[in-house]
């Protein structure tokens, strides 16, 4: 049952890379941006609801949508400060400096202000679901793994009907496939802009306080969550959201299975060792070459 | 008759290149306007001007209402909707999907969006696009897409259809069903712009023509009559 329970562990590591990749792709789809600073969301998340709950004594309810609203307005404020001026203005710029430059500043502006205000232990969100692990047949299933795949699933789904059977999915489409053209049709690419941006940070944001019970956080932990993510939305091109969630998922398992069978110290090494074998193979077929060459 | 579009002091630049120079000139409703001139002259320039794509100086007023600068949307919301050059469809993105995104300037609702009447209008217009609505768009032949670009436009139910280079890398055969087409949209009643390179293709639609030559706009003819009718098929450039 080791391999059972190692695929439950790779799932559940794999859907929160999933989500991320979805968070990434699609908001690169809308804005042309890649937001590198999806994971010190989730950071915030965990580490607000921890600081609301625990050190200033409020109830779980409270902590929790406290923390989202703030999530929300900072990510809605920061698109109408930042990005606004920098895509909307009399001189809107491009390339290069606005795909990586203002989200990885937002990284290591929402790493010093959390550093600042929750410090440098490592803390989590209380477990939302408490109680000892499920067992059936030998498989075990943490309650809190269990919420993560619960809210993948939710999420993913919801963002998958959303872009399938409504007009706003499919416009949310256009404006990644041609921003003229989308706005010939009467589509608003700023407003979707800002629209995906704040609910893919109040997404993170989530999964940071329902994931953060099994690993912890540190105010340095959302730069390795925004790597992974990346790195599974990478695979799919940056623009497939779909590729993006299977990548998520496949990395995850991968990573797992590579921890129990082969070396729990050197699992990772061997685990990008592959991918970038698997990239240098076959960047066609995974969407790099797209990504690369735009 | 109405002014569908007026155009008063109409100018366009890029940086320091003007592109257009005060054009002025009006749409009756139910004309089909040619805009014609040499490549470089500012035909498109004055389409996206006049629709919001670029921001312009001067002044235009749809059906009377003054038409806000830079704001493409207005335009599709109040009755004119650009089919630009090179169509710029979604590729990724069916047919089906190319087209019903038309109706998003005025539902929300995909139901509503399927059970229109303009987007069964954009349908029906189109039978040989029948069997390739469920094919990602970027997959399909020029004239394919070219099909799509329109359907698209009338998806938004326009009051005036501005359709820039209809025929551009186009095949006779596709330039004079394309033509066919637009003849049928002029004759249920919505007032076309057409803006061609060469005029005499789109002098067998069009009751008037603007000429525009070094970003100056000059109305040459103005019959006021009805266009002339063009039977599917018939005529050609």
């Amino acid at each position: 049952m080791k391999f059972g329970n190692l695929l439950i562990a790779g799932l559940v590591t794999g859907s929160i890379y999933a989500v991320f990749a979805v968070c990434v792709s699609v908001w690169y789809r809308v804005s042309n941006i890649l937001n590198l600073a999806v994971g010190d969301f989730a950071m915030v998340g965990a580490l607000g609801v921890d600081y609301v709950y625990r050190v200033k004594g409020l109830p779980l309810p409270v902590a929790i949508i406290t923390t989202l609203a703030v999530v929300g307005v900072f990510a809605y404020a920061y698109d109408r400060v930042v990005l606004r001026l920098a895509q909307d203005g009399p001189r809107p710029m491009e390339g290069i400096v606005v795909t990586f430059f203002f989200t990885f500043a937002l990284s290591f502006f929402i790493d010093g202000v959390a550093k600042m205000l929750f410090g440098t232990d490592v803390h989590a969100a209380p477990a939302l679901w408490n109680g000892q692990a499920l067992t059936w047949a030998s498989l075990h299933f943490e309650r809190a793994g269990l919420l993560v795949l619960g809210c993948a699933i939710i999420i993913g789904g919801a963002f998958w009907l959303y872009i399938r059977y409504t007009l706003g999915g499919k416009a949310l489409e256009a404006c990644g496939e041609n921003v003229i053209g989308a706005r010939i049709a009467g589509i608003d690419t700023r407003r979707y802009r800002w629209l995906i941006f704040v609910a893919t940070a109040v997404i993170a944001a989530i999964f940071g306080i329902v994931e953060s019970p099994i690993t912890g956080y540190t105010y340095l932990s959302g730069a390795t969550i925004s790597l992974t993510g990346f790195l599974a939305a990478a695979y799919g091109g940056f623009r497939k959201p779909g590729r993006a969630l299977l990548a998520g998922l496949f990395i995850g398992v991968l990573e797992a299975l590579l921890g129990g069978y082969v070396s729990a110290e050197y699992g990772d090494t061997v685990l990008y060792a592959i991918l970038a074998a698997l990239v240098l193979a076959w960047p066609r077929g995974l969407g790099f070459e797209s990504a690369v060459s735009g | 008759m109405t002014a569908a579009l007026t155009v008063t002091n109409l100018s366009v630049s890029y940086g320091n290149v003007v592109a257009v120079h005060d054009a002025t000139f009006a749409v009756e409703e139910g004309d089909a306007c040619a805009i014609t001139g040499p490549n470089g002259n500012g035909k498109s320039s004055i389409l996206m001007g006049v629709t919001g794509l670029v921001r312009r100086r001067g002044a235009v007023e749809i059906f009377g209402t003054k038409a806000p600068n830079g704001d493409v949307r207005w335009a599709a919301r109040h009755g004119l909707t650009l089919v630009p050059e090179r169509r710029q469809l979604y590729p990724d993105l069916s047919a089906a999907d190319n087209i019903i995104l038309g109706c998003y300037c005025w539902t929300r609702s995909i139901g509503r969006a399927r059970r229109s009447g303009s987007f069964g209008r954009a349908i029906d217009l189109f039978p040989e696009l029948e069997p390739h609505l469920k094919q990602a768009a970027g997959t399909l032949s020029g004239g394919q897409q070219q099909m799509v670009a329109i359907a698209r436009g009338l998806a938004s139910d326009p009051k005036i259809l501005a359709v820039d280079e209809p025929c551009l890398g186009l095949a006779e055969a596709v330039a004079r069903r394309v033509y066919d087409v637009l003849a049928r949209i002029h004759e249920q009643g919505t007032t076309l712009i057409i803006v061609e390179e060469a005029p005499k293709r789109a002098l067998t639609l069009c009751n008037k023509r603007v000429e525009v030559r070094n970003g100056l706009a000059e109305l040459v003819l103005s019959n006021g009559g009805p266009a002339p009718h063009v039977p599917p098929g018939e005529k050609t450039a």
